[in-house]
């Protein structure tokens, strides 16, 4: 067996060594508490406040609008239970998307089983959720719309643009989920209609354990946490301090102007390669897709099969975070794959330190076996491949 | 999904793969399958004088399956064609380290198996028309 050739940025990525040398020398300095109002807890102050400039710098917003958290589930869970727990007897409603992450979607579960009504917006065979269908789910006691910037399984980026102008029209705050976006492509929230954007650190080679929600000026939300005054309120808990450092670096280095038509040429050459196998397809708008994220099918394959195959290849199933359950990706099914071919698909994400030399060597394992694969299941019947 | 090394070993290098040479004499084929499961399986024995000369098999699935049908039709040759009803899917479970969330696909094995059984009988019966 080979070594391993990792493909699955959009899973996370490994930590960038300036990321880790600024932890490090937090760890090893600054170790007061932020809140903390002698010299040394200044100075962790300081450390939070330089970073929060920079995450801040990156997504084009004010400092004072990013709120520090655990990660982009908790941002998630702040924005949705945060502008939606039910209060005063009011029963609000939600809109999202059948592909939204997991993290989005059980929150929306959750708010339902507390008496919130929600709507959920199919995508198209494309893998887009269509403006047109967010304004039609949108009713009068609307009082959130949260669609994810780029779909974590396909990459397909969602026209937020047009989404957050109708939100706006309609009165109704949007959320989005830019989690598997950042550092890939541009962002400038000050200017975008959007209310409310989560982010994460360990997708552009900073730390796990750290995110942060956008919170736009004017928009109100409850606390989820309770137990301290920290950002401005709406996230109580000592902030990790290095943890946060690391995120400030890794959004200073993420540069999606410079590292997104690098990704976007590894992409291409993989998908090239891949098109030799006989069947094969690619999930989603190739017009309107990340840079750096692949989601291809290979009929006639069984996915537990085709992984265990390619173990030698850190790769995906679908989402990392459903990858301990056996249902096929909701997101494919959701874009009208069946079971079978959702389950015989595989999600290849390059990043930072993807070399073309990785990309090449992939393109040829899979080729072999799938063939292999395909050999074993000769005389199979029509429905494993369709 | 952990594996166990014996599923990785035959899966990798699954013995008794394939196909048996068309024409070969004495020849039934049986398969089963279960789309929610997402698993096809087909047999092939090569019958002489109610002894397995030699067993092939193709399968649609998960690793499992693969290393159990592997196992399976390895097993089968030399046995006589009386033994293809006393296989047991749980002895193979317990050989294999097969999860117990996987039990419904190894028996589709059985149900191949019970179709090679099935196609043989009708041979069986066949020659003893001609005869």
């Amino acid at each position: 067996m080979n070594a391993e050739i990792y493909l699955d940025y959009a899973a996370t990525a490994p930590l960038d060594p300036e990321v880790v040398a600024v932890m490090r020398e937090c760890l090893e300095r600054e170790f007061a508490n932020p809140s903390s109002q002698h010299p040394a807890g200044r100075r962790a102050r300081a450390v939070v406040e330089a970073a929060r400039a920079q995450v801040a710098a990156r997504v084009g917003a004010a400092p004072q609008h990013i709120v520090f958290t655990s990660g982009a589930t908790e941002a998630n869970n702040l924005a949705l239970l945060g502008m939606l727990s039910p209060r005063g007897g009011s029963r609000p409603h939600l809109v999202t998307s059948r592909i939204e992450h997991k993290s989005v979607l059980d929150t929306a579960r959750a708010l339902e089983q507390a008496g919130v009504a929600v709507s959920y917006v199919e995508a198209d065979a494309a893998g887009h959720v269509v403006p047109g269908s967010v304004a039609q789910a949108i009713r009068a006691d609307t009082v959130l719309v949260s669609i994810m910037h780029v779909n974590n399984e396909t990459g397909v980026i969602q026209d937020i643009p047009a989404i957050g102008a109708l939100c706006r029209e309609r009165g109704v705050r949007l959320h989005v989920d830019a989690a598997q976006s950042i550092g890939k492509l541009p962002l400038t929230l000050g200017k975008a209609p959007i209310d409310l954007c989560s982010l994460t650190a360990h997708k552009v080679c900073g730390p796990k354990g750290v995110g942060a929600l956008y919170v736009a000026p004017g928009v109100a939300l409850v606390p989820q946490m309770h137990g301290g005054e920290q950002e401005r309120g709406l996230r109580a808990g000592t902030l990790a301090t290095h943890q946060i450092a690391g995120m400030g670096r890794a959004y200073e280095l993420a540069a999606p102007e410079r590292e997104g038509p690098r990704l976007a040429a590894l992409r291409d050459d993989l998908w090239e390669r891949l098109q030799a196998i006989a069947g094969v397809r690619a999930n989603g708008d190739p017009a309107r897709r990340a840079p750096h994220l692949l989601n291809v099918t290979f009929p006639g394959v069984e996915g537990e099969s085709l992984r265990l195959a390619l173990r030698d290849l850190a790769v995906s199933a679908g989402s990392a975070c459903a990858a301990d359950s056996p249902e096929a990706s909701h997101v494919l099914t959701g874009m009208g794959l069946s079971d079978t071919l959702a389950a015989s698909s595989l999600r290849f994400s390059v990043g930072r330190f993807t070399t073309a030399a990785e990309v090449e060597r992939a393109a040829e394992r899979v080729a072999a076996e799938v063939a292999r694969l395909r050999a074993l299941a000769a005389l199979a019947p029509g429905w494993c491949a369709a | 999904m952990e594996y166990s090394s014996e599923v990785v070993r035959r899966f990798d290098a699954p013995r008794n793969a394939g196909e048996l040479p068309h024409g070969t004499p004495g020849l039934v084929a049986g398969e089963a399958e279960d789309r929610t499961l997402h698993v096809w399986i087909r047999f092939q024995l090569q019958v002489i004088d109610g002894a397995i000369q030699a067993a092939r098999f193709a399968a649609f699935g998960c690793p499992h399956t693969v290393a159990a049908a592997s196992l399976v039709a390895e097993r089968l040759e030399g046995r006589s064609v009386g033994d293809v009803a006393l296989l047991d899917v749980r002895a193979l479970q317990d050989d294999l380290g097969v999860p117990v969330e996987k039990l419904g696909k190894l028996l589709r094995i059985e149900d191949a198996l019970t179709a090679c059984r099935r196609a043989l009988d009708r041979l069986d019966t066949d020659v003893k028309k001609d005869d």
